[in-house]
């Protein structure tokens, strides 16, 4: 189809100024106020240069925030993709009630998060949760534990918590590309011998590769970007082991008033993020053939 | 053969079972609880039938909170947004799959890039922004964002659908005179129709769940999203697990109701739009 530079343009330009007024603004407004000394929002702060990067850098703080950032995505990709296609690969099957599953297994994703957070609040509570009286009953404890109470188990619960709101989603935007994948070729495997790990292995896998492309930028850009699941249930404790850098930037700002030390976090995050998605579009964009 | 279906059969009920039990049971859960009696609720023996019926957490939010205040808030917030996203993503849709031009690539990966800055890191320079402009506390306010958070994602979903469209009916349209004006509107849209309604449902839900802008840029009661009041009784102290348990389930009303009506197209938007 021939190009069309000047109508095209027109045709993006309103979404594409919304959008980079409301994120190069900001980003510059941000950047402005790392270089001051800025406290409480509205007050003014004198000029201090690069020093907040540099003092940001050796402060533990940071690092225990970006240490647990990343292993909050690394937690969340795993389970993500367990989830998701374990899911993916059930509805992808024949079975009765198919339709009412695929139409509803995304209910935990349509509901707000702090619905979310009520229900595993709820349910994994230490007094009075199902989880623990079934834990109990079945013999897997001895008593009722708390699922928030140590760094570790609230580090895990979290994931888990997240996961499941995220996976279903997730599930779906796989199944459209095994949709797409042209049934023909696992008949022919099937007539060549191969057993269905081969078939998901040979097959399914790379033919998913551009939706996985997506998925793979997108999911890790979002699951960073988890704020309200993790505030509303731990508040970043206990002894800030749930603390990521987006609850880092917040506390900074909202609780201790340190409005350019939170500018500066976001700065060098962003910064961070952008390396991210250019690393990973250069390296993994699947080649499009139109 | 029979082996290998055996297996398969046996796969596919496990992970039926624990499909239903991780995804579904939690919602049996808290409707039956938020039915419950304040004791059977924090009781520590739990049994899954309920023991017993009551209505009077309904009638405390129903009758005696702010709720119907804060569901006005959330529905206007979330179906402005809606619309506005709809109205930008598909025009953006139409103009970088369906026009071509210099550098739509760019525009299309740099849409999907848009979030690397979500959430909290542009949260304090939104804020100040908003300051200044006079946007805090404002249904404006939150609308920007939201629309900020859900075009990207729209604008990729829309792309599936756009592509099926064949461009030889386009073009023969335009060989009989009719104007790009006529063309969206009779051509385009109705046959994105169902693309359009699962972005129109993806904006509502986005917007409908977002709690973090909502609860820094407005700091009036009155103008206050369900998400921020029920968050403000999951911080308190002492729990009152019914009161919370009841409105977190007419928090999800309307989402689900709209997704009674518009959710296949939602979900077979997402599943049979040949991802390509």
């Amino acid at each position: 189809m021939k190009k069309n530079n000047i109508e095209g343009w027109l045709f993006v330009s309103p979404l594409v100024i919304w959008i980079s007024l409301i994120i190069l603004v900001p980003i510059y407004i941000a950047f402005e106020l790392s270089l001051f000394n800025v406290k409480i929002i509205g007050t003014s702060g004198k000029f201090v240069g690069i020093d907040n990067y540099i003092k940001l850098f050796g402060k533990s703080k940071f690092v225990n925030a970006s240490l647990n950032s990343f292993y909050w995505i690394i937690g969340n990709a795993i389970c993500q993709t367990f989830f998701a296609f374990t899911i993916a690969l059930t509805i992808n099957y024949k079975f009765p009630g198919k339709k009412i599953m695929a139409n509803w297994i995304i209910l935990s994703f349509i509901i707000p998060t702090v619905v979310v957070v009520v229900i595993w609040k709820l349910m994994l509570s230490s007094s009075s949760g199902v989880i623990n009286s079934v834990l109990i009953d079945i013999g897997l404890l001895d008593e009722a534990t708390g699922f928030f109470s140590s760094p570790n188990k609230a580090f895990i619960s979290l994931v888990l918590i997240n996961s499941w709101r995220w996976s279903p989603f997730l599930a779906l935007i796989i199944l459209s590309g095994l949709n797409s994948i042209n049934r023909e070729m696992y008949d022919a495997s099937k007539v060549d011998g191969a057993n269905f790990v081969q078939q998901f292995l040979y097959i399914t896998f790379p033919n998913l590769k551009s939706v996985l492309f997506v998925l793979g930028l997108v999911g890790t850009l979002l699951s960073f970007n988890i704020f309200d699941i993790i505030w509303l249930i731990t508040k970043g404790g206990p002894s800030s082991a749930t603390t990521t850098l987006p609850l880092l930037i917040y506390e900074t700002a909202f609780t201790k008033f340190r409005i350019s030390q939170a500018a500066t976090l976001s700065i060098v995050t962003s910064f961070l993020l952008l390396l991210f998605s250019i690393i990973f579009i250069k390296s993994m964009a699947p080649k499009e053939d139109d | 053969m029979i082996k290998e279906k055996n297996i398969k059969l046996i796969f596919l009920s496990l992970s039926l079972l624990l499909i239903i039990l991780i995804f579904f049971f939690p919602f049996f859960w808290i409707i039956t609880s938020s039915f419950k009696s304040p004791e059977e609720i924090i009781a520590t023996s739990t049994t899954i039938i309920p023991r017993s019926f009551t209505l009077e957490h309904y009638n405390k939010i129903l009758f005696n909170s702010d709720f119907f205040i804060y569901l006005k808030n959330s529905l206007i917030v979330s179906f402005s947004s809606m619309i506005i996203s709809i109205i930008l993503s598909v025009s953006a849709a139409y103009g970088l799959h369906k026009l071509k031009f210099y550098g739509n690539k760019f525009v299309e990966y740099s849409l999907l890039v848009t979030y690397a800055f979500p959430g909290v890191i542009l949260l304090v320079p939104i804020y100040l922004l908003f300051a200044k402009v006079n946007l805090l506390n404002s249904y404006f306010a939150l609308i920007i964002v939201n629309v900020l958070f859900a075009t990207p994602f729209a604008v990729w979903m829309l792309k599936a659908f756009f592509k099926l469209i064949p461009n030889e009916i386009e073009e023969a349209a335009y060989i009989d005179g009719a104007s790009r004006y006529i063309v969206i509107s009779r051509i385009i849209v109705p046959l994105a129709a169902p693309g359009i309604a699962s972005v129109a449902i993806f904006c509502f839900i986005i917007s409908w769940t977002e709690y973090l802008f909502a609860s820094i840029l407005i700091s009036g009661d009155d103008l206050k999203t369900l998400p921020v009041g029920l968050a403000g009784i999951v911080g308190q102290y002492q729990i009152d697990w019914g009161f919370l348990l009841s409105g977190a389930v007419l928090a999800s009303l309307p989402v689900i109701l709209l997704f009674v009506f518009i959710g296949k197209y939602f979900v077979s938007g997402l599943t049979e739009g040949a991802v390509k």
